[in-house]
């Protein structure tokens, strides 16, 4: 039957499991009733590889790839595409890039990069027909070995092939068969290890469910080659579908005599067996496979002797991996000098890789050995979805290990994975993004080993229990020091006396995460805290945890449902003393960690803050009473954030602070960076204010330029918070002309010099927020065209979207990939030339650096160009007193106790960390505060420190069913951009309370008996004080 | 057949081939510690005791053979420190308490950790409960002190031929069952001879009747017994 249109539908398990056998049923319905049946043929096949988009359809001739066909598509399909010929648009991938639908599955991305040479057959041929496999070129290779090649004939080509065991050792495939072929037995074993066990890992079972004949081809030849006469294939129970499909393709060869008795009229008779396992993860390991196929008990013993000598049955047998034998009959047929023109230098050939993780394309690909693990990640995987940074790949699963973001310009191949203290293993690849804790992970994996070691050697069987319960206690916050050390001992000892591979690589998530991410350890041990925000036992909440300044979120969130705005002021004041700042320009770190975006979206904490600041100010809310005066002073030199908390918390402790401020105003980068449209001055003197009420001395146009003065002066401590407020240039000539200005002069000049002339066309350098904020005040002022070059791609841009979007939302224009080379002009800038870049390798943040492209540069006209490509300190004053300063003017601080190299003197801030956000600054100096009370002689704490859970009424509904977050209103654009007025609006009163109702309440935790603690758990812990 | 050369601590010894490490060390006065291996018993490196140096790879001495030319560590640093681990792991995972142990003063694992200078357990107890089975009429067992190192398993199976032991689970949960996991005293397969006994190396499996540090065994037995068979 000639069809006018084949249709692929993927049978693969993922799309089985997401309904696609149903969605078959419909879609032969329609074309009965289309009276199409004669014209469309309907083929099932195996997986096709983008499984997290499932189910496909796949139809020929066009190439159309339909994803995530649900039955109720299937009619629409049918009358548009099928009998009108009208593509089905809103079912096709779309370019992740360009935002453009793709028709032709090929040129999807995650398709491109691709080489099909064990998967060729997976979604392309119907596995359950044996015609079809002959079809695509099936059992020819075995003929060719049979009938034409002698067995070392066979096994001189696969040596010569460079194929390595793709279970995970990468031992030579040709060696191995060679030393079964040596072996003088007259009765021999050929074995296909099928027991894919690794948590993420299914190519194994794609194959046998997509392609079985090429298994058993692969079988037959070995077995040719070593001089075998019966095969086993050791399956695992839990893939049911791969055992009836390799069932009926064993029948459908024997039926043609491609298995049996004298196969292809030859003195070779070979058979194969299907053997199912119990689903033990050891039996994955060669000889406790071969215990469990004989019927004991599945248990790994020591080698040698090895199972080329004595294995099934004391027989000489060949045991591969699935994808081993997947990669035979290409090599006999196509010769082993095609193969190994694919690949690295030792390792050959193609790879499959299950992705999984934090990853858009989730799904089984096969790439050449030699491909880059970002290529794999983001050009085929399609990058990290929700905008999160990648932070580390872990590949080979349980006895793997994990790649930190560094590494992605390595070429995968055996050599450089295992370098990097990883390996491919059997080819799982778990993208892990910043969201994810290193140790909860390695405990993660331990936890599983543990569980599957068969316990029959001491080092697996007790250590890694003992490994565990270290990991527990450190993810609980009760670990120390010691058992990092002991940890560690117990992973060398389980790696080097472990019977088999299974113990000897269990450590290894644990090392190499040690090795790349021992800062995340300590953090849980020293710190008490998960940076990650994972490790339940450490944090409030996700949203608290993440917090630079700890605010206590799920509380007054929980004030502000229940109408108690005032208390909700309280909460926050107790941490944080800049709501009105905070609730407009903070990063909302809180945010990025809500886990009600797991429902719909997080809970808009920010605007939620914004709406309490401003009802405090309009009720001149005063937040806690301060202490006593104790009579000390303290001198805190800037005002900006972390100067303003610092004094602000030293008052609330019974100290005076003084702060000395070189300009006439105060707020440092708050006043002289950020326009007033997104922090009206008023709000900014509001906040302010309050703090100078609290006690708090504010000296303006007093410049410190001795700080052992101040000691002299009587002080008893001195915070240093100078900012990093010189603006960094990138090089654009030796002199510039006039109109060419750093972001922090043109935005000091507006606020606080007053008024700039910027002419009609604006170019602002950079892809911060700080060119952002350049940018969209170049509007204000006048221009009549603003454009933005950054030098690498959109997506890369450090900016916050919401920026983003609101500048292009203005008319700002971004030209990304684009390098400004030097300036055009004499007196005055006329334009400035450009280059155009094109993504090179990746770089350590995981981004790819820009690299000089062929195409010509250009040049944008421009009246003024604007250099926002950020700050820097100084560290001057520091340096003057002979204080440790770091390169790049950053001061040398401890992060807990914030002392400097000078007793007495203490620093924070972005003088400290370089140029960072308002709620980090604040976060700095809380802790400042705190650590010049002790130096003092204070406790270093607040009074009441315990946390009281605040009581919400219970709301079902809020919980369990999707509640669009509350938007709040915003101005007009088109009038916006003529002023500095406020462009974000403010929550009504009912709408405030409600969005606070859809927080999910992180910070009621269940103990283990199921109650509800009262206090957190991170007390108990013994956590320090926030 | 010639002899091989081979390096043990330094010293060059001539070894008949097919034997094992172990047998070539004790054959020459060179002591290595083990806890699984059994004269008599097949081999099957369980216990991990008995590891050597072998060019920097460690492999248990029981169950690799010699080749010439082999040059092996039995005393190295490593080596030492790794078998002083084990030996602590094997110790918190059980609940050996000597001075109530029918064993106390006749148990291999008390005379590991004297031989190996294990004074103390670092990593922490498990206080695993498992219950005595006393049913049979004349022995008992106290899976607490059991190390799981199966020579019950294979002096029942290779020697007496009942294959009464055998081991259930996996993991931290493995443990040593009598025919089908039933009581012992009702397990149908199992002739009573007390072979297990004699060859448990600590207070496990012991003879009812036996008090605090009264119980003696003699697993050598099991070699003289396979011998004298061997000879017919």
């Amino acid at each position: 039957m000639a069809g006018r249109l084949e249709v692929l539908v993927c049978s693969g398990g993922a799309c089985m499991s997401s309904h696609s056998l149903e969605m078959k049923e419909e879609l032969v319905r329609q074309l009965e009733t289309q009276l199409l049946t004669d014209e469309v043929r309907i083929v099932e096949t195996g997986c096709m590889g983008p499984c997290q988009h499932g189910p496909l359809v796949l139809v020929y001739p066009e190439g159309v790839l339909y994803k995530n066909v649900a039955a109720s598509d299937v009619a629409e399909i049918v009358t548009e595409h099928f009998l009108k010929g009208r593509v089905v648009e809103r079912l096709l991938f779309r370019s992740e890039t360009a935002d453009q639908i793709i028709r032709e599955h090929r040129s999807i991305p995650f398709f491109e990069k691709q080489m099909k040479i064990v998967l060729a057959n997976c979604g392309a041929i119907n596995p359950e027909s044996i015609e079809e496999y002959i079809g695509a070129g099936g059992y020819e290779a075995l003929g060719k070995a049979v009938t034409t090649m002698t067995p070392e004939g066979v096994v001189a080509e696969m040596k010569a092939s460079g194929l390595r065991g793709r279970g995970g050792a990468g031992f030579p495939t040709g060696t191995k068969w060679d030393f079964v072929r040596r072996e003088a037995s007259p009765k021999k074993v050929v074995v296909c290890n099928a027991d894919e066990g690794d948590p993420g890992a299914f190519m194994d079972r794609a194959v046998l469910e997509g392609d079985p004949h090429t298994v058993i081809e692969g079988l037959a030849i070995a077995a040719y080659a070593v001089g075998a006469q019966r095969g086993y294939v050791y399956v695992r129970a839990e893939y049911p579908l791969a055992i009836s499909r390799l069932r009926s393709a064993l029948d459908a060869a024997r039926k043609l005599g491609l298995l049996g008795e004298r196969i292809f009229d030859t003195a070779f008779s070979f058979d194969i067996e299907i053997r199912v396992g119990a689903g033990a993860f050891v039996c994955g390991e060669e000889t406790a496979l071969l215990a469990s196929l004989e019927g004991r008990r599945g248990v790994p013993h020591p080698r040698p002797p090895y199972p080329s000598t004595s294995g099934m049955w004391q027989l000489p047998t060949l045991l591969n991996n699935v994808e081993t034998y997947a990669n035979v009959r290409h090599i006999i047929a196509r010769g082993s000098a095609w193969f190994a023109s694919i690949g690295t230098g030792e390792s050959k050939g193609t790879k499959v890789f299950a992705l999984s993780g934090n990853v858009r394309n989730t799904g089984l690909v096969e790439v050449p050995m030699g491909t880059t693990l970002g290529e794999l990640i983001y050009d085929i995987g399609g990058g990290v979805p929700n905008g999160k940074k990648l932070k580390a790949v872990q590949t080979g699963g349980p006895s793997g290990g994990c790649i930190p973001v560094q590494h992605l310009n390595t070429p995968i191949s055996y050599e450089t994975l295992k370098e990097l203290g990883a390996i491919v293993g059997s080819g799982g690849v778990i993208v892990l993004d910043e969201d994810t804790c290193m140790v909860n992970l390695a405990r993660y994996f331990v936890e599983f080993t543990a569980s599957e070691s068969c316990g029959q050697c001491v080092p697996c069987r007790s250590g890694l229990v003992r490994m565990l319960d270290i990991l527990d206690r450190i993810t609980r916050g009760e670990g120390s020091m010691e058992d990092l050390a002991l940890l560690e001992e117990l992973a060398h000892t389980i790696r080097r006396s472990s019977l088999c591979g299974l113990g000897q690589t269990a450590p290894n998530p644990v090392l190499s995460t040690l090795r790349y991410f021992r800062h995340e350890y300590e953090a849980h041990i020293q710190n008490k805290t998960c940076p990650a925000a994972v490790c339940a036992a450490l944090f409030v909440a996700p949203c608290e945890a993440s917090c630079p300044a700890h605010v206590d979120v799920p509380a007054y969130v929980a004030h502000l449902s229940n109408g108690d705005f005032a208390k909700a002021f309280d909460v926050h004041m107790k941490t944080n003393p800049l709501p009105g700042i905070c609730g407009r320009v903070c990063y909302a770190f809180c945010e990025t960690k809500c886990q009600r975006a797991q429902i719909e979206e997080s809970v808009a904490i920010r605007d939620l803050k914004r709406f309490m600041a401003d009802y405090a100010m309009e009720h001149k809310l005063a937040g806690p009473k301060p202490v006593d005066r104790n009579g000390l002073r303290v001198a805190v030199v800037g005002s900006g954030p972390a100067g303003l908390t610092c004094g602000y918390f030293l008052a609330q402790l019974g100290y005076e602070p003084v702060l000395f401020e070189a300009l006439p105003i105060a707020g440092g980068t708050m006043a002289t960076g950020i326009p007033a449209y997104r922090l009206p001055r008023d709000i900014l003197k509001a906040d302010i204010d309050r703090i100078v009420k609290a006690g708090v001395r504010i000296e303006l146009l007093s410049a410190v330029d001795d700080l052992e003065q101040l000691f002299a002066e009587g002080y008893a401590a001195v915070f240093v918070a100078t900012g990093a407020m010189k603006g960094q240039t990138v090089a654009l000539g030796e002199t510039l002309p006039r109109g060419v200005v750093t972001g922090v002069e043109f935005l000091k000049g507006i606020h606080v010099d007053g008024g700039s002339e910027v002419g009609d066309e604006v170019v602002v350098i950079g892809g911060g927020n700080s060119a952002i904020d350049s940018a969209r005040a170049a509007l204000r002022l006048g221009a009549k065209r603003v454009t933005i070059a950054y030098r690498r791609a959109r997506a890369d841009m450090p900016a916050s979207p919401e920026e983003i979007a609101e500048a292009i939302e203005e008319g700002v224009e971004i030209l990304d990939m684009t390098s400004p080379v030097g300036v055009v002009g004499g007196e005055r800038v006329e334009g400035l030339r450009c280059a155009s870049m094109a993504a090179g390798p990746f770089d350590a943040s995981g981004r790819r650096r820009p690299v000089p492209s062929d195409r010509p540069e250009i040049v944008l006209p421009a009246s003024m160009v604007i250099v926002a490509v950020g700050q820097e300190a100084t560290g001057e004053l520091l340096r003057s007193a002979g204080i440790e300063v770091a390169k790049g003017g950053l001061v040398v601080v401890d992060p807990v106790t914030m002392r400097t190299s000078r007793p007495g003197i203490f620093a924070g801030g972005d003088a400290t960390t370089g140029p960072a956000t308002v709620v980090e600054a604040i976060g700095a100096g809380r802790r400042a505060a705190v650590a010049i009370d002790r130096f003092l002689g204070g406790p270093g704490a607040f009074e009441p420190e315990e946390r009281v859970e605040v009581a919400t009424s219970y709301d079902e509904d809020a919980y369990t069913q999707e509640l669009d977050r509350a938007v709040p209103p915003m101005a007009d654009v088109r009038t916006r951009i003529h002023s500095f007025a406020e462009v974000r609006g403010r929550f009504a009163k009912e709408q405030a309370m409600e969005e606070a109702r859809r927080c999910l309440h992180c910070d009621r935790k269940q103990t283990e008996d199921g109650a509800c603690c009262e206090s957190s758990a991170a007390e108990a812990a013994g956590a320090t004080t926030r | 057949m010639d002899k091989l050369r081979v390096k043990i601590d330094g010293r060059t010894i001539l070894a008949a081939p097919g034997k094992t490490i172990l047998e070539v060390a004790e054959e020459n006065g060179i002591h290595i510690p083990t806890l699984c291996h059994l004269d008599g018993l097949r081999d099957v490196g369980a216990c991990r005791l008995c590891i050597v140096d072998l060019y920097g790879q460690l492999v248990t001495s029981c169950t690799t053979k010699v080749a010439d030319g082999m040059e092996i560590g039995t005393q190295t640093e490593t080596v030492r420190a790794y078998r002083r681990t084990i030996l602590e792991l094997l110790f918190a995972e059980g609940n050996h308490v000597c001075s109530f142990c029918v064993s106390n003063g006749g148990c291999e694992l008390q005379d590991l950790a004297c031989e190996l200078g294990m004074h103390s357990v670092r990593v922490p107890y498990t206080y695993r409960r498992e219950r005595v089975d006393a049913t049979h009429p004349r022995f008992l067992i106290d899976r607490d002190r059991c190390v799981l190192c199966g020579r019950c398993v294979r002096v029942c199976q290779e020697v007496e031929g009942a294959h009464t032991w055998g081991f259930a689970e996996r993991g931290a949960t493995v443990r040593v069952i009598t025919d089908l996991a039933v009581p012992w005293g009702t397990a149908e397969s199992c002739t009573s001879c007390g072979k297990c006994v004699e060859v448990c190396p600590t207070g496990a499996i012991a003879r009812k009747g036996a008090s605090n540090a009264e119980m003696r065994k003699h697993p050598d037995l099991v070699a003289e017994l396979t011998e004298r068979r061997a000879r017919g």
